[in-house]
């Protein structure tokens, strides 16, 4: 059986209920406002994807880390992107780190986007930088970084990051960067300096990581989880040889927010949500 | 028609006379599948000005279309959610364009929630209808405890964005748990099949 918290955060249902901005708790209603009030506190970096936010209950704490992980094809990409650009558009500078594509075939995948404008990248708002190019900036040629070389790519990430006024990041993906940094001490290292000099600096992250379609682990060297203050897990779900893309927030320091499952489509209008049907399931 | 039915404009009037958001159940005969076609699209929708999201599970987009063209009923504000021609395998399937979104199957009921979402979104209409056509072609593909809680949410959704909608469901092909199922999440019902004897 489900505990209490998930029974009535399933109660939350964003998307087509958007627009009411209303939650149904134990049968009142309260405005999502009124309930970010009450539960707290911490300013909220709203996403921009409304069914996210509904999830969230306004958003993702201010100046969070989170891993956003799943396996290949469910939309990590989309959905990180689409957080910087919501974020761009609300007049806050937003930093793409691409490890694994280059950033012109990035943005070949956004153009679609009905809310995209150019402009935002022209102006300086969105900026792409790709991190191969980096390391070799930093001439970090060997596979495996030295802890010296560890602090130093920290640094120059969080220094990149205050140059630019950022306060929305995504890396793409923390994995093919643990990758470079083989132990589990490196990359708890990492990232812990990572994620407090951008949490200094106002900066809420996300992380893109990469597990394998059958992993029940929420990531490849299962420090990253540990480490991150909120986890947002997706996945593709084969139901009657049906496959869903589905979104699920695992946890999420500083807030309240909905564990149950969501259905997600990528629209030219972004990531649209819808609560996953049961069908009086009892699995 | 026969003469005991109910016509196009009766059924454009019961319409016409329920407040904006509201769900209606629209139980018909096979019979009079074109009258109601005309009623809904054509003398209601039309009429009123209005964006037509058609959720289509009985027949292909394609087929429908033809119809409102035979019916000389102008449909370029209906925009289709095709569950059935993906399906068809060998059969010639519709083309995805700015007025068909096709769901792989009617058994992707949460994907059919979703393309809704993303018409509804998309128009510019003050004013949304959706039609579900019909009930009883879910219910072929899908067990009612599904069905039942996509109505709940599908509907509940569609009317905190003010959007009417209308449930199809064929007299001939229904069964109780289909009838409850529709009302319970409807606030008025439109019988346009024949009519009961007494």
């Amino acid at each position: 059986m489900e505990s209490l918290e998930a029974s009535v955060d399933e109660m939350v249902v964003p998307s087509l209920f958007c627009n009411r901005k209303e939650t149904i708790i134990s049968g009142s209603r309260h405005s999502q406002e009124s309930m970010v009030q009450k539960s707290g506190e911490r300013e909220r970096c709203a996403t921009g994807l409304e069914g996210l936010d509904t999830i969230l209950y306004g958003g993702i704490p201010r100046a969070n880390t989170i891993l956003l992980t799943g396996s290949c094809g469910t939309g990590k990409t989309s959905l990180a992107l689409e957080f910087l650009i919501h974020g761009a558009i609300k007049g806050e500078n937003s930093l793409f780190i691409s490890v694994t594509e280059n950033s012109e075939k990035l943005l070949q995948n956004i153009m679609p986007y009905k809310f995209f404008d150019k402009n935002l990248i022209k102006s300086g708002r969105l900026v792409f930088v790709d991190l191969p190019i980096m390391y070799e900036r930093l001439g970090m040629t060997k596979a495996e970084l030295s802890m010296e070389e560890i602090d130093l790519l920290a640094a120059a990430i969080s220094d990149l990051a205050a140059e630019l006024g950022t306060k929305r990041l995504v890396i793409d993906s923390i994995t093919s960067v643990c990758y470079k940094l083989k132990t589990s001490e490196k990359i708890r290292d990492f990232i812990l300096k990572l994620g407090k000099a951008l949490s200094d600096l106002n900066c809420t992250s996300i992380l893109v990581g990469e597990v394998p379609a059958d992993s029940t682990a929420y990531s490849s060297f299962g420090v990253e989880e540990a480490i991150a203050d909120g986890i947002i897990l997706m996945a593709n779900m084969e139901r009657r040889g049906d496959l869903l893309r589905t979104l699920q927030v695992i946890k999420m320091r500083g807030t309240m927010h909905s564990r149950a499952k969501y259905v997600l489509d990528l629209t030219p209008m972004g990531v649209l949500l819808v609560p996953l049907l049961k069908g009086g399931s009892t699995g | 028609m026969s003469p005991e039915m109910i016509s196009a404009q009766q059924i454009a009037n019961e319409l016409s006379e329920t407040p904006p958001a509201s769900a209606v159940s629209l139980q018909m005969s096979v019979d009079n599948y074109l009258d109601v076609i005309r009623g809904v699209i054509d003398l209601f929708a039309n009429k009123k000005d209005m964006d037509v999201i058609y959720v289509t599970a009985t027949i292909s987009s394609d087929a429908i279309k033809r119809v409102l063209e035979a019916l000389d009923i102008d449909s370029s504000r209906v925009y289709f959610v095709d569950c059935i021609s993906h399906i068809m395998m060998g059969a010639q399937s519709a083309q995805q364009d700015e007025h068909t979104t096709l769901v792989e199957s009617p058994t992707m009921l949460e994907n059919l929630m979703l393309k809704v979402e993303y018409l509804i979104r998309r128009s510019q209409s003050k004013n949304k209808l959706v039609v579900i056509d019909s009930i009883n072609s879910l219910a072929i593909h899908n067990n009612n405890w599904i069905l039942s809680e996509f109505l709940h949410i599908l509907v509940s959704g569609l009317r905190s964005r003010e959007a009417y909608t209308i449930i199809l469901s064929v007299e001939e092909h229904s069964t109780p748990e289909i009838n409850n199922m529709v009302n319970l999440v409807c606030d008025h019902g439109i019988h346009a099949g024949k009519k009961q004897e007494g």
